[in-house]
């Protein structure tokens, strides 16, 4: 059955997923939630969170891009970031924003713009693992009724 | 088709509690916002979710009543989330949780201090919000606080001359020790009729009239009313004078006067939110003893008196200053033969950045015939909050005895002095009390030859180490917490064993570890493990030191053993800058009583809590009762109230036991 295949390979993604620390408990918390009755939800949350996420990383590299950077807002920002990233269980994501924080607090602009690019590489990595999960679940939900 | 179903849940009646509880979810980000409130259903909670908190606020106000709580994140781009919780605070009576992905210490703190009932970290977890209704109650139940405010003057009524002193300081606890007695009285006073009028005498303000213009209370408004209450100081600011210092137009002195009210209130659940008092004075003492004291004159022996004390400043620099005082006084009365003893007792100090230092001295003179009193002392524990709460305070508790008096002619003096730090994490002020216990006391008993007990406790800043040295097998104790013990031992017709044990455990197991004894107790690691127990076996006569002498007991238990009258009296104190609520709680027991309590226990149980109160006696004052109830219940993050009361009037051989050891966590779960 291509369906159970493609079960197969959603389950796969997950637990690779989580075992390469991409994703933590929260993440499995919200897919436990969604198998409890919550048809949908990780899809959606998982859809804002990359919608979310896009956009205060544009919104860092903006402020950074500053003549005079104001860190207080990088903070905000970073930290906004945090919040939802570990909402969402992104791990990788939320200890890359834990390791922004030492930047700004330096108020080094050189330390953010790389840790930037630390937490954009995470997220982008984090989105397309998240694009696989949603598009392998379309498919099953296509064969399944 | 979820949220028409809670609806329908939520209609079909609030019996069952928790489910169809209505919280409203404020998050600025939408994710969050979104598996948060997802979480809220899952929950089976109503849940109302928006991401600004101008919008929240809107509808708070537009519909006071919808809501049941509130989950409020802390960054906001419209608007801070603790200035949503202030507000909240002030304009209606909800409890607020806050929300946020920053655990640091200080941000913790001011949410606190803000007057959140929680503060829950990101990402947050369904286990924590299956528990949040326990705030809902929380907040219902420690309501009816302010009732007891009609104790404080029920305790006051007989102003008797003779005790006026002692009552004076003992439950108006002023922070001028020459305090004027009637002047708080006449606070109190009219603070029970309206929390705003004070020594305004506005009658004309009832309070629960409801229909002034009404007036939107901005922040910035707010901020100008805090300065001007934190500039006259909040006992002495009288609506006028903060309408002179705010200097705004249109505003009304019945507006100021109505949110001073608010205002006053919030501070109150503030600090029935921080602070965790339970402070006891157990003085046991034949009944002209409490005669004697005025106060408790006609209250057949038994009071409680709770109520959460306002911070004293607390202002938007955040720091949470809760001074929280809590009292052991141990009473010694005159064993035998007339006597004359001097009791001090409860000198307890706070320092703290803000409040000067709060003396608190009880004294009692009496002369007693035959009468014996023994001193009992309960414990204080200082409550340990969850992590989250740890910041505040610092309880200085200290109680002096000292007897004047003989013990089967042997001079004895006896001294104690506790002191509870609260373990702080971090901006804690810090009791820079240094206790000592030096009891000394020299009771040839049967068994015991000789019992002399040094109780030293010093509180610095982590650690507060009680050593207590007997001839006996009990020596050297130490705890990183404070731990009173104090045994006297007397073998007149009388045995006194007045033990005091408090314990506080954190991280380790300190329970067992400075008990010496094989304490069950700090299962639960970084929990306060608060035991103050009572378990008062009847054991007529038992003049044995052995139980005395048991480490375990000793430590951990309260022992009165009394052939005459034993009287309990509680008395917790807090206090505030100026303003200070004094509670006591008074029960007395007579018969022969012995009690010892295994001190930890880690698990609570309310009931046991209730089922003590059902012990008391029916002829207790009739405040009793309900009063220790919403005592106890009114311990929002603390054990405000638990005070192993322990009340007994009549002379049968009662015997009835409570273990109070509480974890921390589960009290306040149960509560």
């Amino acid at each position: 059955m291509a369906a159970a295949a493609l079960k197969g390979q959603l389950n796969t993604l997950l637990s690779s997923m989580f075992s390469e620390g991409l994703v933590d408990e929260q993440f499995q918390q919200l897919r436990m939630l969604q198998e409890d009755g919550a048809p949908g939800f990780v899809a959606e949350v998982v859809t804002l969170f990359c919608d979310d996420a896009d956009r205060i990383i544009a919104e860092i590299a903006n402020l950074l891009e500053q003549p005079v950077v104001d860190f207080d807002k990088v903070d905000g920002s970073v930290h906004q970031l945090k919040g939802s990233s570990a909402s969402v269980g992104a791990q990788k994501v939320k200890l890359s924003c834990m390791q922004f924080r030492q930047f700004y607090e330096a108020k080094s602009k050189d330390g953010c713009l790389m840790a930037l690019s630390v937490v954009r590489n995470a997220f982008y990595e984090m989105r397309s693992n998240f694009q696989t999960m949603l598009q392998l679940e379309q498919q099953i939900q296509a064969y399944d009724p | 088709m979820r949220p028409e179903e809670m609806r329908g849940v939520a209609a079909r009646g609030r019996d069952q509690f928790p489910v169809g509880m209505r919280v409203l979810a404020v998050d600025d980000d939408p994710v969050c916002l979104k598996v948060l409130e997802t979480l809220l259903r899952r929950c089976q909670y109503h849940v109302t979710a928006t991401n600004q908190a101008v919008i929240a606020l809107r509808m708070l106000r537009e519909n006071r009543d919808m809501f049941d709580l509130v989950i409020s994140d802390v960054h906001m781009p419209d608007m801070d989330g603790f200035k949503l919780l202030e507000l909240v605070g002030l304009e209606m009576d909800l409890p607020v949780i806050m929300l946020s992905g920053n655990g640091e210490t200080k941000t913790v703190m001011k949410g606190i201090t803000h007057g959140a009932c929680d503060y829950l970290l990101k990402p947050v977890r369904i286990e924590e919000l299956r528990n949040i209704w326990q705030h809902v109650v929380r907040r219902k139940f420690s309501t009816p606080d302010y009732v007891n405010l009609d104790t404080y003057e029920e305790c006051n009524k007989p102003p008797n001359a003779d005790s006026g002193y002692v009552y004076s300081q003992v439950t108006c606890g002023s922070p001028d020790q020459n305090g004027r007695p009637n002047k708080k009285r006449k606070d109190y006073h009219s603070e029970e009729e309206g929390e705003d009028e004070e020594s305004n005498g506005q009658d004309d303000d009832d309070p629960s009239a409801p229909k002034r213009p009404r007036v939107v209370w901005s922040v910035e408004l707010h901020r100008k009313f805090v300065a001007a209450v934190n500039h006259l100081g909040i006992d002495k600011a009288v609506p006028k004078r903060i309408l002179e210092l705010m200097n705004v137009e249109k505003l009304t002195r019945e507006n100021v006067a109505s949110h001073l009210q608010k205002y006053r209130l919030y501070l109150r659940r503030l600090s029935a939110v921080a602070s965790q008092q339970a402070g006891i004075v157990a003085s046991l003492g034949g009944k002209d003893h409490f005669l004697r004291m005025g106060a408790f004159e006609g209250l057949q022996g038994y009071q409680a008196f709770t109520s959460p004390t306002a911070l004293p400043s607390f202002s938007a620099h955040g720091l949470l200053n809760s001074p929280r005082n809590n009292q052991t006084a141990l009473v010694i009365q005159g064993l035998a033969s007339s006597r004359s003893i001097q009791t001090a007792s409860g000198s307890s100090t706070t320092n703290h950045s803000i409040v000067d230092a709060n003396k608190y001295h009880l004294s009692l003179r009496g002369n007693q015939q035959g009468n014996l009193a023994q001193g009992l002392v309960t414990s204080l524990g200082p409550a340990q909050l969850q992590q989250k709460f740890i910041n505040e305070e610092t309880g200085d508790l200290s109680t002096i005895l000292s007897v004047n008096g003989q013990a089967n002619g042997t001079p004895g003096i006896f001294q104690s002095v506790t002191s509870s730090p609260l373990l702080p994490q971090d901006l804690v002020e810090f009791t820079q009390g240094k206790v000592d216990i030096q009891p000394s006391i020299r009771a040839p008993s049967v068994r015991l030859e000789h019992l002399e007990g040094a109780v030293g406790a010093s509180s610095g800043l982590l650690e507060s180490r009680v050593s207590q040295q007997c001839a006996t097998p009990l020596s050297g104790y130490s705890a990183s917490r404070l731990l009173t013990n104090s045994s006297f031992n007397n073998n007149g017709a009388t045995r006194l064993c007045g033990t005091t044990s408090s314990a506080v455990a954190r991280d380790t197991n300190v329970g067992a570890s400075s008990f010496g004894g094989p304490s069950p107790s700090d299962t639960n690691q970084k929990y306060l493990n608060f035991g103050s127990g009572n378990s008062f076996r009847q054991k007529i006569n038992e003049r044995s030191g052995d139980s005395l002498l048991d480490p375990k007991l000793v430590w951990s238990s309260s022992q009165l053993t009394s052939n005459f009258g034993l009287g309990a009296y509680h008395s917790m104190s807090q206090r505030t800058n100026n303003d200070s609520i004094n509670s006591s709680h008074c029960a007395r027991m007579t018969g022969q009583t012995s009690a010892s309590a295994p001190v930890v226990v880690p698990q609570t149980k309310l009931d046991a809590l209730f089922s003590e109160d059902l012990q008391m006696p029916r002829n207790a004052s009739d405040l009793s009762i309900p009063r220790l109830q919403s005592e106890l219940s009114s311990s929002t993050c603390s054990f405000d109230g638990l005070l192993n009361s322990i009340i007994k009037v009549e002379k049968d051989d009662i015997s009835f036991g409570d273990d109070l050891g509480c974890d921390f966590y589960s009290l306040s779960a149960c509560i």
